[in-house]
């Protein structure tokens, strides 16, 4: 044991060289911890929260029942019951939507999915419940998430884009039946 | 000033010359027919047809006997012959004036065609606006039976054949010899695939035989004067005979005007239609009808005959020539001629079908100065993509006037964007909302 | 055929040999090598149309592009499927179609299976270079079931063509030009056809759709049931396509099944039948006068504790059972043994009594098969075909399909001797293809036959080596026909005597010629006399035994030829052999291990008898319905009312059912596997699509259950081993191939018939029907099949009820206006068995004097009939009567 080796041990240099960080903290003291419920963090622009179905600004809903998020969800969140809108023949609209959010990855699979930019990701993420059956969203609770999460809605797709004039419309204004 | 002899013109170009069968008798009609008609083996006739060079006068220019040798020789059962009188082609009139003017000429040269490829029935396909000369033809019909040039054991030979006329309902596509044929069987007018051809496949899936009027007018005069005679006029050996062409636009007198073929456009335009009709110089030619590709000033000089068009870069068509003066849009030309065929594409086959909407509608937005620079690439790959791809001719007429507008005047396209650039009305106008 | 020689060439398809028989297509040789070149309008059933330009391939020495679709297969042919040019059309193809084309697959019922779409992800970029404004289609009408959105359409025309070349219906047609070209029907109304679904299926866009299922469901999630339809004896293949259980649609695929992938609107449209929310959901049971749910044990114990008691003290021969011909053939092989061996009766009958009996019978007796010796394929193939009676296209359309293939691809001469007359119409009509046509009285379709023999035999048609084998025969026949005047067989058919000669010359002429015998004739009066005379008819002409040709009676329903087959009718045991024939007796006996009941079996309309004689007291019904099917006048309620223990089997409440002590609630089709055999006699497969509605069982099983509660145990654990044990019965029963083997005539068989067999009936066979002339101002009514039902079990079917809702009396134009009657007008029918009223429709294809009445709502129309048992067969006869017409 050399002469250095021996001042080492006797002083606990590597001790100190350990607690380094910590001697620093003590002396220059700023907590981490956030205390969550009070205070809470920046969310990333690119946050993936809870999901929500959308509106156009005339209050229509935008999902189309067409499924597809249904079909790219890898954990089967989402059931989609799709039918023809009463009284607006050749319509299609989701005449029940459910997610079952105790099995959501968040992934957000469904959003890309989704042709008509019908669903979106919130930045909530408050959700834990007492009871799991209130993770099972139907669709006027995803409405209502999303209209109090995105105020500025969207033009309806038909104005939005003039060849996309035949989409999903309505022929109501036709007779039903010539005699 | 014609300075060589009329043939199909002749007759009516006499005064007081009405076309019933008696001034045509009179006018040395229907000799060919008793110098024909069981005299003259029909190969034989097949051969002197073959011998004149007589090419087809609708459009595609197929040599006329070389088409009627192709009808099955050892066939059993009816062979039928249809002429082609749904002249619809913009700019060409020759049809309606020989049928008009002179209708037994035409049926004389029925009589021998159907003798020759062995048919007892044909029919006359009329242009259903031709309200005239439907009635002409019936009447000229009616006294050609009653003096026996046609119907059963014509003039004692054995012969039998009638006629029929048959009005078309409105469509330019049943001028293509496949949709006139289902036309005539009642169907709709659409162009058949082929191969089959109609001379093994034709009417009622008979071998048949579709001719133009200005070739079937023809006929009695090279068989009474002699395919040799024929075959000396004009420019041979490729283009023989004389050919009507139809001079309209910015000329000082359009009209009908029977040409032996070789002369050149400057020849015609100049000489025989008077010139322009202005002090404005001459800027474009549509050579052939409708379909055919623009030619400009440049080509002037070009021969009226089959080949030398064709090696111009054009056709000669019908014979519609089209002249246009100096300050005629080009782009106006090229969508006038494209809204045209979007009406009439009859709609079967693709490319056609959705090329002609969507090349209608970039030009009228062009025209409308809402043009993009890349519309004209656009244009211009659509029209390769449409050329050779459709069933019938029709897709490869449709591009060339606009082909031929962008590959001579470009510019003018190119001044149409840039006033559109500079108002920054690029946008499409917005569909027709529906709610 | 075998009579044409197979030629072949060899080509190559990029850079591989191929060997194709000639006049292949390009594209079908490409397929049959795996290369698949995408295309819209080519289709295998229809004429190359090339008007989609998709399919073009470089062929080498040729300058263009060609379409594969329309360019035959030629001997050293050299083809590029995938070169830089072909593919560069392909793509702008594509882009010209997409260019109008609504990019709505999110929306599309089609998306997910779309042509279209598969061939754009493969080969065009995701933008497109279309900035203009897209063509919109006005939408003029909703159809109940067909659903067109033009938008999408590529025109490519397979539906107008199938419509067309297949159906031979022309209700769709392209109208407008260019690009505005629309498909739809000819003039501004709803569509208005055969609804065959033919267009939905050919569709390769979501252009036309079927709005039964619109919007329920995305083709991914779907699972298939590939299984076999039940409304008609034609045995059509469909797949059934299910969602958690739901029924969504129902197809066939291109090259499936007997049908090739063809359906008619009753297999399209007509499949809710199993999902009715009328469906016997639990077993019902009688207390108090009122039929009340009850469980499954305690509706078993009551029926075997009953039935134990009853046997006591009655014996066996108290015991009945009917079964309907619906069944599969494991459900029809069970029932007879249970009633065979279980309860020790052989009184037991099927619906196959209604007609089907008829056909099967002269066939035995005259050729010794109880089956078909011609396939579907030889009904394609034939150069001559007779149809008797059959109104082909309403009563079994897909049979109808093949005839047309016939006449209009393969040029067949057809002779139809139909209550139908030629007549433009909105559903096909059998007769406008044929070339000699006679109209026939619904009740005299002999006498015409009669005429048609007459014909042969005096055009000196008749076979000389018949004359040789069998002189005596042909001398009576010969004699019996020359003794009927052409007056009163002119009379009887409204046929000129040349006309019925040049008819039979037709027929006879032809190399290879085939009978079908339809409703028409096996349930009317004579059904079985007349069919064996279309028998002699064969045997003259000397068509008779030659292959691909043969005598074909068409089951009305699905499962009919397993009725028989399976021995559930009075007169045959499983095979069928003879109930009475001791060798067949013992042979089934020996492989039962249990003797065979001595009873002698008894007809459906015995059985009534029986019952309302009272000595036969208790009745199992297996999915029969007699009251709803025979009319009053056969007192079927009333002898139904005397049992002590009437137990159904059934989908829903019929009016047999709610006769009932217990009603055990049954499987459909759908619910089930098994076999069903097809009018030719082909077994094929029907698999299970959706598990049991409510508590339902299929019917073995409650037998099964019901053998082990009455103390004879026939237990079987799945339907394979029920077939299996059938095979062991009839060698080599259900072969599932993809075509039927058609038996030989039985050689002794004919011999016999020839010698003496045809002499016992010669005289009565060769007479004209006495003259029922009917009375001035009376129509004959005929309760006819109509071709959007089947039965009763389709007026459940809601997408059919759509297309027809109720029963309405067809007239032809010119009764209509003798009797001051136009269309929609209410009329009263009425005759001495009592009156009802119904509206009227004016239809061309009804000859004068008749009024057809479909069987589905003849509710009231029973009333009106008589019924008469065939003295031979017991087949009861109730389609035809008089009836006095009058408007309201």
């Amino acid at each position: 044991m050399t002469f250095g080796e021996w001042v080492k041990t006797i002083t606990f240099y590597e001790i100190l060289v350990g607690m380094k960080s910590t001697l620093k903290h003590l002396i220059n003291y700023k907590p981490v911890t956030l205390q969550y419920p009070h205070e809470k963090r920046t969310l990333p622009d690119n946050y993936r929260g809870m999901l929500a179905l959308l509106r156009y600004d005339d209050d229509t809903e935008k999902c189309v029942g067409c499924d597809l998020c249904a079909a790219a969800c890898p954990s089967r969140v989402i059931k989609v019951i799709s039918s023809e809108v009463p009284g607006e023949p050749t319509k299609r609209f989701a005449k029940e939507y459910s997610m079952d959010m105790t099995r959501c990855l968040f992934c957000g699979l469904c959003v890309e999915a989704c042709p008509v930019d019908a669903l979106a990701m919130t930045r909530e993420y408050e959700w834990a419940v007492y009871d799991k059956r209130e993770l099972l969203l139907n669709k006027q609770q995803l409405l209502a998430i999303g209209d109090r999460s995105f105020q500025v809605r969207e033009k309806r797709l038909e104005l939005q884009h003039p060849n996309v004039a035949f989409f999903n419309v309505s022929f109501k204004e036709l007779p039903q039946k010539p005699s | 000033m014609p300075t060589h002899e009329l043939i199909l013109l002749k007759n009516m170009s006499t005064p007081g010359y009405t076309g019933s069968l008696a001034d045509y008798e009179r006018a040395g009609g229907y000799q060919a027919l008793r110098k024909v008609l069981g005299k003259i083996a029909p190969a034989d006739v097949t051969e002197m047809v073959k011998k004149s060079g007589l090419r087809g006068r609708g459009g595609a220019g197929f040599p006329t006997g070389v088409k009627w040798e192709f009808l099955p020789k050892d066939y059993q059962g009816p062979r039928y012959l249809c002429c082609n009188a749904d002249e619809s082609e913009p700019g060409t009139f020759k049809d309606r004036q020989l049928m008009e003017r002179d209708p037994h000429q035409m049926l004389e040269g029925i009589v021998i065609t159907c003798y020759a490829i062995g048919a007892e029935i044909g029919y006359i396909y009329i242009r259903g606006e031709f309200v005239l000369g439907a009635q002409i033809l019936e009447r000229a019909l009616g006294e050609a039976r009653a003096a026996g040039y046609l119907g059963t054991n014509i003039l004692d030979t054995g012969f039998n054949l009638d006629v029929w006329v048959h009005r078309g309902a409105g469509a330019y596509i049943c001028g293509e010899e496949t949709a006139l044929l289902e036309s005539l069987e009642g169907k709709r007018g659409l162009p058949r695939v082929k191969p089959p051809f109609p001379a093994t496949h034709g009417l009622y899936n008979k071998p048949t035989v579709v001719n133009n009027v200005e070739t079937l007018a023809n006929l009695p005069h090279i068989l009474n004067r002699g395919p040799e005679w024929f075959a000396s006029i004009g420019s041979p050996p490729r283009s023989t005979g004389t050919r009507i062409f139809c001079v309209s636009g910015h000329v000082k007198r359009p009209g009908n005007y029977e040409v032996p073929m070789g002369i050149t456009f400057r020849e015609l335009i100049f000489d025989h239609a008077g010139g322009m009709r202005s002090d404005k110089p001459l800027k474009a030619i549509i050579p052939g009808g409708a379909s055919a590709a623009f030619f400009t000033d440049q080509h002037l000089e070009v021969k009226l005959d089959f080949e030398s068009v064709a090696q111009a870069g054009s056709m000669l068509g019908s014979g519609g020539v089209t002249v246009m003066e100096e300050g005629t849009s080009m782009v106006w030309a090229a969508l006038r001629l494209m809204e045209f065929f979007y009406h009439e594409s009859c709609g079967k086959c693709t490319p056609c079908r959705e090329g002609s909407s969507w090349l209608v509608q970039t030009l009228r937005r062009i025209m409308a100065k809402r043009g993009r620079h890349e519309d004209l690439d656009t244009l211009t790959e659509l029209c390769k993509n449409i050329v050779g791809r459709t069933i019938c001719a029709f897709g490869d007429a449709e591009v060339a006037p606009i082909l031929s507008t962008l590959q001579y005047w470009r510019h003018e396209y190119e001044e149409l964007i840039e006033a559109a650039e500079a108002a920054e009305l690029i946008t499409p106008e917005p569909a027709l909302a529906r709610h | 055929m075998a009579d044409v020689a197979i030629e072949t060439v060899t080509l190559t398809i990029d850079g591989v040999p191929v060997t194709a028989l000639k006049g292949t297509l390009v594209i079908e040789a490409a397929r049959q090598m795996g290369v698949m070149i995408p295309h819209f309008c080519y289709h295998p059933k229809l004429k190359p149309d090339a008007n989609c330009r998709m399919c073009v391939v470089e062929i080498e020495k040729v300058p263009k592009l060609q379409t594969s679709c329309s360019t035959p297969v030629a001997e050293g042919m050299v083809v590029r499927t995938a070169t830089t040019v072909v593919n560069e059309a392909h793509k702008s193809i594509l882009e010209f179609i997409l260019a109008n084309h609504p990019l709505d697959c999110p929306v599309c019922d089609q998306g997910g299976r779309c042509d279209l779409q598969d061939f754009s992800h493969e080969s065009t970029p995701t933008t497109s270079r279309f900035v203009e404004v897209k063509r919109i289609f006005q939408k003029e009408y909703f159809s109940p079931l067909i659903e067109t959105e033009m938008n999408r359409c590529v025109q490519c025309l397979r539906c107008v063509r199938y419509c067309d070349e297949v159906m031979d219906v022309k209700a769709l047609a392209p109208s407008g030009r260019g690009t505005m070209t629309e498909i739809k029907h000819f003039s501004i109304h709803e569509l208005d056809c055969e609804f065959c679904g033919g267009c939905v299926q050919i569709c390769p866009v979501g252009a036309i759709t079927s709005r039964l299922s619109m919007y329920e469901f995305r083709p991914w999630m779907l699972k298939r049931a590939d299984t076999i339809c039940t409304y008609c004896g034609d045995g059509c293949q469909i797949t059934i396509q299910t969602k958690e259980n739901e029924l969504i649609e129902v197809n066939s695929s291109h090259g499936a099944g007997r049908n090739n992938g063809d359906l008619c609107p009753r297999g399209f449209f007509g499949y809710h039948v199993s999902t009715h929310p009328d469906r016997l959901q639990h077993p019902l049971i009688r207390r108090n006068g009122a039929l009340v749910q009850t469980t499954w044990e305690e509706a078993l114990e009551f029926i075997a504790e009953t039935c134990l008691s009853l046997k006591l003290a009655h014996g066996p021969t108290a015991f009945a059972g009917l079964i309907a011909s619906r069944c599969t053939n494991e459900d029809l092989y069970v029932f007879q043994k249970f009633m065979r061996l279980v309860i020790g009766t052989n009184q037991l009958d099927s619906s196959a009594r209604y007609g089907h009996i008829n056909g099967v019978r002269a066939l035995l007796r005259v050729q010794g098969t109880h089956r078909w010796t011609i396939a579907f394929e030889d009904i394609v193939s034939a150069h001559a075909l007779l149809l008797v009676g059959t109104n082909i296209t309403e009563t079994n359309p897909i049979t109808g399909l093949k005839v047309k293939e016939a006449v209009k691809k393969r040029g067949a001469v057809l002779v139809t001797v139909e209550a139908l007359q030629p007549a433009i119409g909105t559903i096909s009509n059998i007769t406008n293809l044929a070339a000699h046509h006679v109209t026939a009285h619904p009740e005299r379709f002999g006498d015409a036959v009669l005429g048609l023999i007459k014909g042969v035999v005096e055009e000196g048609l008749v076979d000389p080596s018949l004359t040789q084998r069998a002189p005596e025969y042909v001398k009576a026949i010969s004699e019996a026909v020359r003794c009927l005047p052409w007056s009163a067989i002119e009379q009887a058919t409204g046929s000129t005597s040349s006309a019925l000669r040049a008819a039979a010359r037709a027929f006879a002429d032809a190399p290879r010629a085939v009978i079908l015998v339809g409703q028409g004739v096996l349930r009317a009066p004579g059904g079985s006399g007349v069919t064996t005379t279309l028998l002699d008819l064969l045997l003259l002409t000397g068509h008779h035994g030659r292959p691909g040709c043969g005598l074909a009676p068409l089951a009305e329903e699905n499962n009919d030829q397993g009725a028989v087959e399976m021995g559930t009718v009075a007169e045959f045991l499983p095979g069928p052999g003879d109930l009475t024939d001791q060798a067949v007796r013992e042979r089934i006996a020996g492989l039962w291990k249990e003797e065979l009941p001595q009873t002698p079996g008894r007809t459906l309309m015995e059985i009534l008898d029986d019952a309302r004689a009272g000595t036969v007291k208790v009745l199992f019904v297996v999915g029969e319905n007699p009251v709803g099917t025979l009319p009053h006048a056969a007192r079927a309620k009333e002898a139904l009312e005397r049992l002590e223990l009437l137990v159904c089997q059934e989908l829903f409440l019929t009016e047999t059912a709610a006769l009932a002590d217990v009603v055990l609630p049954a499987c459909s089709y759908a619910e089930k596997s098994g076999t069903f055999t097809n009018t030719e006699g082909h077994v094929q497969s029907v698999r299970q699509a959706i598990e049991p509605v409510g508590e339902s069982r299929p019917d073995w099983e409650i037998l099964s259950a019901l053998s082990v509660l009455l103390g004879y145990p026939i237990e079987y654990r799945e339907p394979r081993e029920i077939l299996k044990e059938i095979r062991s019965l009839i060698s080599g029963y259900g072969l599932l191939g993809p075509a039927p083997i058609p038996p030989r005539p039985d050689a002794a068989v004919v011999e016999g018939y020839l010698k003496k067999g045809f002499a016992e009936d010669v005289t009565s066979r060769y007479s004209l029907s006495s003259s029922t002339d009917r009375q001035a101002g009376n129509l004959t009514l005929v309760v006819a099949q109509s071709l959007f039902h089947s039965g009763k079990l389709s007026t459940r079917a809601k997408g059919l009820l759509e297309l027809q809702k109720a029963g309405a009396l067809a007239l032809n134009p010119a009764d209509a206006t003798l009797l001051g009657i136009a269309e929609g007008d209410q009329v009263r029918l009425s005759n001495a068995r009592g009156q009802m009223t119904t509206s009227v429709q004016v239809r061309d294809r009804v000859p004068e004097g008749q009024a057809v009445f479909p069987e589905h709502f003849d509710q009231e129309v029973r009333r009106l009939l008589s019924v008469s048992p065939d003295p031979q067969t017991g087949a009861p006869y109730f389609k035809t009567t008089q009836v006095k017409v009058e408007k309201v």
